[in-house]
């Protein structure tokens, strides 16, 4: 057991995982106990949590302080070091808050903090951002998801309704960084911590660049009481290549749809109905992100396999290979929305947003 | 169809007046027609064979292999193959088993006795009344060979086969010093003579290479210790990587992972593991960089310690895997020997040690696919193909395995090249005689293998690659129960694709032409299939995919 003093390191080392539960010995330099400890809390690296216990005279709850303190100078530095390197790795995160009209039936992560503007009577309010790293190690890291997750979130309540013929209106990324950050599952967020200082703070736990790319947001309120009753709209999303969370992927959409129909009130209070419309809304997204699409119609006097409404619906079972259009127009009639398929009612879709990771912009 | 550079010394007119001797049946002259012509189409005889048609230009080495198969045993080949050996343009990328086993081929041709001269042959053949039909099976041999990318050693100098093998990567943060070690590496073996000093710059431009059609980006560094031969590769990223992996361009059969001693752990060093865990790495050995700029050695320790616990964490065996302390960049600039260049030469002390070697395709059982069948009166069934591992002899008892078939047999002659050997092995194209065995009871896609060394597989799982478009895959994505032809060895069968059992959404879920997915793979037919045996998947005559077999699910 008690082994020559030049091997005494060595078996400090294999035995070290039993050790750890044993009170440190109080010495006046950081113990390795306290080092592990802070490193298992924060994630920051050796010398820095070394530093910090050094600078906190081995107190854990004031080298955290430190540590906090210190990162906006470390981490800043960190940042300006890996400035000049090229991410092209990462995720596409959409948050959803309102899906829109009948709002509850969807599939996506909206719950939890929806405005109330939103709640069953057709206001829109989402958004989709791309965030960057170097390596795909980092973007299956749980912390790079869970920040996407938060910036995301944030994006999606901070944005304004703009008056602008688009649905999709991009966000400037400056205000998005200097927004307090808003906790995604609805935790308490740290006070102070802005979009900018979470992503430095993750870049000084990583010591990779990470970057915000680009940042788009749909929000649209509610219609008028005249008007909702007739018409309605709707959010569909898919992220493809997922691999936490459900909502982030290599490539992600966002698409704007519109229900009208004189009987939409009445058929919004039926769950088969909502449950047929979440259906049809995940084969479009799919749709969208599965093949080449590029734009929902041709160019009049053109046909363009980009389009959407002219490929084939391979992402939904009761299409039968019938085009999207044909497929959408059926769709209607079938559930009671239009009465004959030439009617001015339906279901279309209005806008869509796809991305790509790392795509050039 | 490509031409072929005839601009050789080799006087084509000389060779098709030997063939007209009456030494090669008919088939070959309409071979060598098309040779004279200056024409030699793609491989493409057997439109079953996945290889067949993946459009590889002919090189002159191809064609110097094919002659030489179709010829046999001869000087010209001696002399052609040991000049394409050093051919300075064949720097691709080779699959690792199909470089061993085309190397083994290789070596048996290239020792084979230059005396033997054509009239010998013509006698044996004459004697022989295999012969006419052995030699129309012949062109295959050459076909699947030359598909597979028998190319000469990559760098010029010569290999040396009598140190075993094994390929090892770096993995690690961008910033620990992963492409340093690999420098350092190849400058402290090159002072022993074990490797040509490859600088930070050119392990850096990892070139994107293209095989098989499909794009790889890897940096390939070899370098040799006193006891093994090591392929060195970087692991850029994980989805790179499981590509790489699958395809057969990037293979690591141990890992070393490179943390910094100043930053620890990191975050993605779990991702790391992961990743080295998914492709079936059992143990890995790891190097902390830039101990020089920690001054206090107990945090060495806290990283030792930390590391160990990780390892632990994700099933490694974390008490016992070597973690060596160093600085890459001293060895590289030949300073401070003590954690420099000692320390490298350690690494690769703990690399020598700890890894274990994969098997060596002839220590393994034997397995030969199947790729024709012929009945020869008075003589039996012959089966042909290339032996894909172990060695077999005449006489042994063999198994004959796939497509609803399996019974036991014994193998009562090997024929290679117009002459019977008493031995067979990994690489040889060979004719099995098989003993009372019908013709219609045996057919290309089976195997023959070592009896009770494989088992017919009806159902398994698998880690798939979707070529994208640019690759000559599909453009559009597809769902769960997709049904391609699995292309396996020389078995082609169609397959049905499921998501694993459990997982959320399945009849949703779509897969992309580029991404990497692991699938169920339910097969019509049943066929031998081991854990690691590839595949490709084929659609309307187009490879859509590639994949390697991760898990058994269901014998047949």
């Amino acid at each position: 057991m008690f082994a020559l003093p030049r091997r005494a390191p060595r078996s400090i080392l294999t035995t070290s995982t039993r050790f750890y539960s044993t009170p440190p010995p109080s010495t006046s330099k950081p113990s390795l106990k306290l080092v592990a400890e802070l490193r298992k809390l924060t994630e920051v690296s050796i010398s820095k949590a070394r530093e910090a216990l050094s600078a906190s005279n081995n107190d854990v709850q004031e080298a955290l302080k430190w540590l906090q303190n210190d990162l906006a100078v470390s981490g800043a530095k960190k940042a300006a070091k890996v400035e000049g390197r090229s991410a092209n790795e990462g995720l596409v995160g959409v948050s959803v808050l309102s899906r829109g009209i009948g709002a509850g039936v969807g599939t996506g992560s909206n719950g939890k903090g929806e405005p109330s503007a939103g709640r069953g009577y057709g206001g829109v309010r989402a958004a989709m951002v791309e965030l960057n790293c170097e390596t795909d190690f980092v973007a299956r890291n749980e912390l790079f998801g869970k920040l996407l997750a938060d910036i995301s979130h944030t994006a999606a309540f901070i944005s304004e309704p703009v008056n602008s013929p688009e649905f999709f209106n991009p966000l400037s990324l400056e205000a998005l960084q200097d927004a307090p950050l808003l906790s995604h599952n609805g935790g308490t967020p740290q006070p102070e911590a802005t979009v900018s200082s979470a992503i430095r703070d993750l870049i000084a736990k990583v010591g990779e660049k990470i970057s915000l790319r680009r940042a788009v947001a749909v929000v649209q309120n509610q219609l008028s009481r005249e008007q909702r009753d007739t018409l309605g709209l709707r959010l569909a999303t898919y992220s493809h290549g997922s691999i936490g969370i459900s909502t982030q992927g290599r490539i992600s959409n966002l698409a704007v749809l519109a229900l009208k129909s004189p009987r939409l009130s009445d058929l919004l209070l039926k769950d088969a109905f909502k449950e047929d419309l979440a259906t049809l809304e995940r084969a479009l997204a799919r749709q969208i992100v599965g093949f080449p699409t590029t734009a929902i119609r041709s160019p009049a006097g053109t046909t363009d396999e980009g389009a959407l409404y002219e490929q084939p619906f391979m992402m939904f079972s009761e299409a039968n290979g019938e085009t999207v259009q044909a497929a959408l127009r059926a769709w209607a009639v079938k559930r009671g929305l239009a009465k004959q398929e030439s009617e001015e009612s339906g279901v279309e879709v209005l806008e869509f947003a796809k991305w790509t990771v790392g795509e050039s912009i | 169809m490509m031409k072929v550079d005839t601009n050789y010394e080799w006087p084509l007119a000389v060779e098709v007046g030997v063939l007209w001797l009456g030494i090669w049946p008919m088939f070959w002259r309409s071979v060598e027609v098309e040779i004279t012509m200056g024409v030699y189409r793609d491989v493409n005889w057997d439109a079953g064979q996945w290889s067949g048609d993946m459009a590889e230009p002919v090189t002159e080495e191809r064609f110097v292999w094919l002659k030489a198969l179709v010829i046999g045993e001869s000087s010209l080949f001696r002399q052609k193959f040991s000049a394409a050996k050093g051919h300075p343009s064949k720097t691709t990328t080779m699959l690792r088993t199909q470089l061993a086993t085309s190397r083994v081929a290789a070596r048996r041709l290239y020792s084979t006795r230059v005396s033997q001269s054509f009239f010998v042959c013509a006698k044996t053949a004459l004697r022989h009344p295999i012969q006419p039909v052995r030699s129309s099976v012949l062109p295959r041999y050459g076909v699947s060979m030359v598909a597979r990318r028998g190319y000469a050693e990559a760098s010029s100098s010569k290999f040396d086969r009598t140190k075993p093998h094994m390929n090892i990567g770096t993995i690690g943060h961008v910033d620990h010093g992963k492409t340093t070690l690999t420098a350092a590496i190849t400058k402290v073996l090159a002072e022993r003579g074990g490797a040509k000093f490859t600088d930070y710059s050119e392990i850096d431009k990892a070139p994107e290479e293209k095989a098989r059609g499909i794009t790889i980006n890897s940096a390939h560094v070899e370098y040799e210790t006193d006891n093994r031969h090591y392929g060195h590769i970087d692991c850029p990223g994980h989805a790179d990587y499981i590509k790489n992996m699958i395809t057969g361009a990037a293979q690591m059969d141990g890992a070393i992972i490179v943390v910094s001693a100043t930053d620890g752990q990191m975050p993605q060093t779990r991702e790391h593991l992961l990743l080295a865990r998914q492709v079936g790495i059992k143990k890995l050995v790891v190097f902390i960089n830039k101990v020089d700029q920690i001054s206090d050695p107990e945090m060495l320790e806290l990283v030792d310690m930390e590391m160990r616990d990780l390892l632990s964490t994700y099933n490694f065996d974390g008490e016992n895997t070597p973690i060596v302390m160093g600085s890459a960049l001293a060895a590289l600039e030949g300073k401070n020997p003590e954690i420099g260049g000692d320390k490298i030469v350690e690494l690769v002390q703990a690399c020598d040690e700890w890894l274990e070697l994969p098997p060596r395709d002839l220590d393994k059982p034997f397995l030969l696919a199947i790729e024709d069948v012929f009945s020869i009166s008075g003589r039996g069934t012959v089966a042909t193909g290339r032996a894909e591992r172990g060695v077999c002899h005449k006489g042994d008892e063999v198994e004959i395995v796939g497509l609803g078939s399996q019974f036991k047999t014994t193998l009562t002659g090997i024929e290679m090249f117009h002459k019977e050997l008493d031995r067979g092995e990994a690489g040889d194209n060979m004719g099995a005689l098989l003993r009372g065995v019908k013709r219609e009871q045996i057919k290309r896609g089976q195997v023959i293998i070592a009896p009770g060394s494989m088992k017919p597989v009806k159902k398994f799982q698998a880690q798939i690659y979707v070529l994208t478009k640019d690759e000559g895959g599909r453009y559009t994505p597809f769902m769960d129960n997709y049904r391609p032809q699995l292309f396996l060895r020389t078995a082609d069968i169609t397959v049905g694709l499921h998501w694993p059992e459990g997982t959320a959404d399945a009849a949703d879920k779509m897969v992309m032409p580029g991404d990497n997915v692991e699938m169920v793979c339910e097969l019509v037919h049943d066929v031998a299939a081991d854990v690691g045996t590839r595949f490709t998947l084929r659609e309307g005559g187009k490879t859509v995919g590639t994949g390697i077999v991760t898990k058994v699910l269901e014998l047949a």
